[in-house]
């Protein structure tokens, strides 16, 4: 379903919203195949979240809880395991997008590619912390898409930050140090796509990239266990 | 040797609920300790705190010498649990299931490998080792849940409700793995509601009730515990007199005699084994031939029944 919806995306309003931008020296359709590419891989790595909800509600949770592993290890495991089980769904579609973009420069795509390794384990490791500290799955399930709404839109995913800035300067500052822009413009340029990129060095949003992963997976896991230990989800 | 498992005013609250209500139990090593108690005793609670699956709202527990709130990393390394309800993982096979817990409890690739099959194998889930659990039957679904231990083999094996849903055969097959792993050195929790279960396997039983232990102790003693829970049915040649009578109600372990017919006689009693010899002794004495003479304990739903307050329908319907 994942798959209609994204060739759809791209057939349909991809196809049709590129005739209406015109942007000197950007081809906005291949544009957005790229952003809709990062989309996709936040909106699969996101759903850990609700895996840890129904894993709570079926008594999986205790079973994972009572195993000889620490918790830094269980949550470790989780959003490792989050980020590839969203690569692998993803996988296929992000080929789809390449033979649309086109030419690559493998170096570049390498870089692109393991950014977007630790995007998806850092929106994973965001997704299960989220969903532990909320304890509620309606609670998570309104906040992943007012977040969804607001990290995407608030992002280069659709749309080059230059306009960003031009329609808000507040949401041109948001976007700047948003974690979906940094793995969007990465992925552009790992591609070799002509965009315009936020940032003049690839080194800083990869930086980004490792600052999210980093922050979400380690820091996620302090929250993890002090929310978690001794059945504190409950 | 130190208790295996220590339990200090083990409490457990959720709100104004009470689970478990300042438990106190030690179990030593290489013991199998029933744990017994109606729906809503608070078992499963006072297991999931031992396993740090839950914080103890009060006191503490040491397992293998470790303390559940400072070490439970080290806790969960010593013990392994089989659930009330068998925890599946998503779109998965028995054979999936028990080799990724193999895997995360350690066991290297060639040891996992032999384990896996020889554990489904003798449970008899080699053959749907493929099929996908959702497709299983309960009882193969509890016997999944039962092979994770059985291969983890830990030095403490929590196990709870271990044969329910599984046939008669299954649980004799069952009792003697249980059985198996002990001898192997693992120290056995058993959570049931079966007392006749608790009774085949348990060293020791403990009794909870609305979170409380009532008591804990053989089933040999829990039996002897109960007032005249023995019962001696005499068959007499001919008619008992009443001087014998006397001097039966005289003996300190005899709590009552019945006459139905003059040579008939039921006694009840306590320490049947030791008694009955001494009656033997009082008739031939008294020249008064025993015909029959046949003897009843109690059993350990009576123990069950004595201590909670309730019968096992009662029991069964969530009278706790």
């Amino acid at each position: 379903m994942r798959a209609i919806w994204f060739i759809s995306q791209i057939a349909l309003f991809g196809l049709v919203s590129s005739r209406m931008i015109n942007v000197p020296n950007l081809d906005y359709f291949r544009y957005y195949v790229a952003g809709l590419s990062i989309m996709t891989l936040y909106s699969a790595a996101i759903f850990i979240g609700f895996d840890i909800y129904e894993e709570a509600d079926h008594g999986v949770f205790e079973y994972l809880l009572s195993l000889p592993v620490t918790r830094r290890q269980l949550v470790l495991g989780r959003s490792i395991g989050g980020g590839l089980r969203a690569f692998i769904y993803v996988g296929p579609l992000i080929g789809v997008s390449l033979y649309v973009i086109g030419a690559i420069s493998p170096i570049n795509f390498l870089i692109a590619l393991f950014s977007l390794f630790l995007f998806a384990f850092g929106v994973s490791g965001m997704s299960i912390t989220i969903a532990v500290v909320l304890k509620s799955s309606d609670r998570f399930d309104i906040l992943m898409g007012v977040l969804d709404a607001l990290i995407v839109r608030l992002s280069t995913a659709m749309y080059p930050l230059a306009y960003v800035q031009e329609a808000n300067p507040l949401y041109g500052w948001i976007a700047k140090f948003n974690p979906v822009t940094y793995v969007a413009d990465l992925f552009r340029w790992g591609t070799g796509l002509e965009a315009i990129i936020s940032l003049d060095n690839p080194l800083l949003p990869l930086l980004g990239i490792i600052a999210f992963f980093s922050i979400f997976t380690f820091v996620g896991i302090i929250i993890y266990e002090r929310r978690i230990e001794g059945g504190g989800w409950q | 040797m130190p208790p295996i498992i220590r339990m200090v005013n083990l409490t457990k609250k959720f709100g104004n609920l009470v689970a478990v209500d300042h438990l106190n139990l030690e179990i030593e090593e290489g013991e199998i300790l029933g744990l017994l108690g109606p729906n809503g005793a608070g078992k499963t609670t006072a297991i999931l705190v031992l396993a740090t699956v839950m914080r103890p709202t009060e006191g503490t527990a040491f397992v293998g010498g470790y303390e559940i709130k400072k070490n439970p990393d080290k806790v969960r390394g010593v013990l392994g649990i089989v659930f009330q309800e068998p925890k599946m993982l998503w779109v998965s096979t028995p054979w999936d299931i028990v080799n990724w817990h193999a895997k995360v409890c350690g066991l290297s690739t060639e040891e996992r490998k032999r384990r896996v099959k020889e554990v489904l194998e003798a449970l008899d889930m080699w053959e749907p080792r493929r099929k996908n659990v959702h497709a299983l039957s309960g009882g193969m679904r509890k016997r999944v849940e039962l092979a994770k231990v059985l291969i983890q083999r830990p030095k403490i094996a929590i196990i709870d409700e271990p044969t329910a849903q599984i046939d008669v055969v299954g649980k004799h097959k069952i009792w003697n793995m249980l059985r198996e792993l002990r001898e192997e050195g693992s120290t056995i929790i058993l959570a049931t509601n079966e007392l006749y279960e608790a009774d085949m396997l348990s060293d020791r039983v403990a009794i909870m009730h609305k979170g409380q232990l009532l008591v804990c102790d053989t089933p040999k003693k829990l039996k002897d515990s109960i007032l005249g829970g023995d019962i001696v049915d005499i068959q007499l040649e001919k008619d008992a007199s009443p001087k014998v009578v006397e001097e039966l109600k005289h003996f300190k372990e005899v709590v009552n005699v019945l006459q139905a017919k003059p040579s008939n006689l039921r006694v009840y009693l306590n320490q049947v084994e030791e008694v009955v010899p001494r009656i033997m002794n009082l008739f031939m004495k008294e020249s008064v031939p025993i015909a029959s003479i046949h003897m009843s304990e109690p059993s350990l739903d009576d123990v069950f029944a004595h201590y909670t307050g309730l019968t096992i329908e009662e029991a069964q319907k969530g009278g706790g």
